[in-house]
């Protein structure tokens, strides 16, 4: 295994595990819930789609729950918390040395490739999550640390689905 | 003080949002640290190269869930208020399905929401386009929710653990997932040696 620049100086695999997973346990003892994002991602899309088609948002089936009695879906714990994950990510990647305006792709492919699968799995991510009410955050570590049944079942999807898939699009990494 | 203390009513809405920005803030920083700020990190894993992802994963499970148990016992949680009130509920084949496709789209996109924020902040282009990609998954689903909103909600088996599951005490199963997680760390050693990718493309 050779040193990337891009995976130079950081943590040990474990001490980052069990730093996370103390930060998971504090957000846990205070709130009662763990940690999340696609929630964020959600009620962003919502946002957008309401300045666009207000109309057909607040009368979408999914959507439009998120504007019932005039509430502001941004105005949400998990919205505040990925704030917090966009403030931190930075500070952690400025201090550790790791910022640079690049897209991270394989040897195999061109920037735009790889432009257009990060689009392409980030569709399918989105869809995905609204299914599984939740991402690897959310279901993976939060629920995965509560046992919730519905979140190992997933995780199991999630990596199983991953490790196959992986040998198909194997040219876009390796 | 016995938490979860915003359910005991310790502090207001106001206030839990200031904890989340704080939260966010470790969270996000922790990611970054973990190797999560770049697609190549991540997939490694499933290319058998770095297995990090496993390792901080299944690690940040486990103290978690250890942790828990723990202030749980020394009357600084109380659990059953989790497992009535907060954990998060299981719809089975929904989850199954989404679990699925964020398999797919994790490996095709190099990231998961979480990540691609700390990598956005990290400076990948890769990522800032994922993020577009995930809200304009969400305008897919919501277009088609009266096609599948009958199935969203669907096998819903309400607020249900492992343990619960198999019948067995919580300690029980979680000592039987940090065995697991021992193995999985005894494996991702064995799959980083074997090197599938690295020895046959060359």
């Amino acid at each position: 295994m050779n040193e990337n620049d891009y995976a130079k100086g950081l943590w040990n695999p474990y001490v980052a595990g069990v730093a996370l997973g103390l930060v998971l346990l504090l957000t846990f003892y205070l709130m009662g819930t763990g940690l999340g994002a696609s929630g964020a991602v959600s009620r962003t899309a919502a946002v957008v789609g309401h300045a666009v088609a207000p109309q057909a948002v607040e009368q979408n089936g999914y959507l439009g729950g998120y504007f019932k009695g005039g509430k502001n879906p941004l105005i949400d714990w998990m919205v505040f918390e990925v704030l917090g994950v966009f403030i931190g990510g930075l500070v952690a990647s400025l201090t550790g040395g790791r910022m640079k305006l690049t897209v991270a792709k394989g040897p195999r492919v061109s920037s735009g490739q790889r432009l257009a699968m990060a689009l392409g799995g980030g569709v399918i991510v989105g869809i995905g999550a609204r299914f599984a009410l939740g991402c690897t955050s959310g279901q993976g570590l939060s629920g995965g640390a509560t046992l919730a049944l519905g979140s190992w079942v997933f995780m199991m999807a999630v990596f199983a689905t991953a490790f196959i898939f992986a040998i198909v699009i194997r040219r876009e990494w390796v | 003080m016995t938490g979860p203390l915003y359910l005991f009513d310790v502090f207001g809405f106001t206030t839990s949002l200031v904890v989340a920005v704080a939260m966010g803030f470790l969270f996000g920083f922790v990611l970054e640290r973990a190797g999560f700020g770049d697609a190549r990190t991540i997939v490694s894993i499933f290319y058998f190269r770095d297995m990090r992802v496993l390792r901080v994963m299944f690690s940040a499970i486990v103290t978690a869930m250890v942790g828990l148990i723990a202030l749980s016992r020394l009357g600084l949680f109380d659990y059953s208020v989790l497992v009535e009130y907060s954990l998060l509920p299981t719809y089975l084949w929904p989850q199954l399905v989404g679990g699925v496709l964020i398999g797919m789209g994790f490996t095709l996109g190099g990231y998961c929401p979480g990540t691609s924020v700390v990598a956005i902040t990290s400076g990948r282009v890769d990522a800032l386009v994922f993020l577009a990609g995930m809200v304009a998954g969400v305008w897919v689903f919501a277009a088609g929710f009266p096609l599948w909103g009958a199935f969203y909600k669907s096998s819903d088996l309400g607020r249900i653990t492992l343990w619960q599951v198999f019948g067995l005490p919580l300690e029980v199963v979680a000592a039987a997932m940090a065995l697991m997680a021992l193995a999985a760390f005894f494996l991702a050693g064995l799959g980083e040696k074997w090197a599938p990718y690295d020895k046959a493309g060359k």
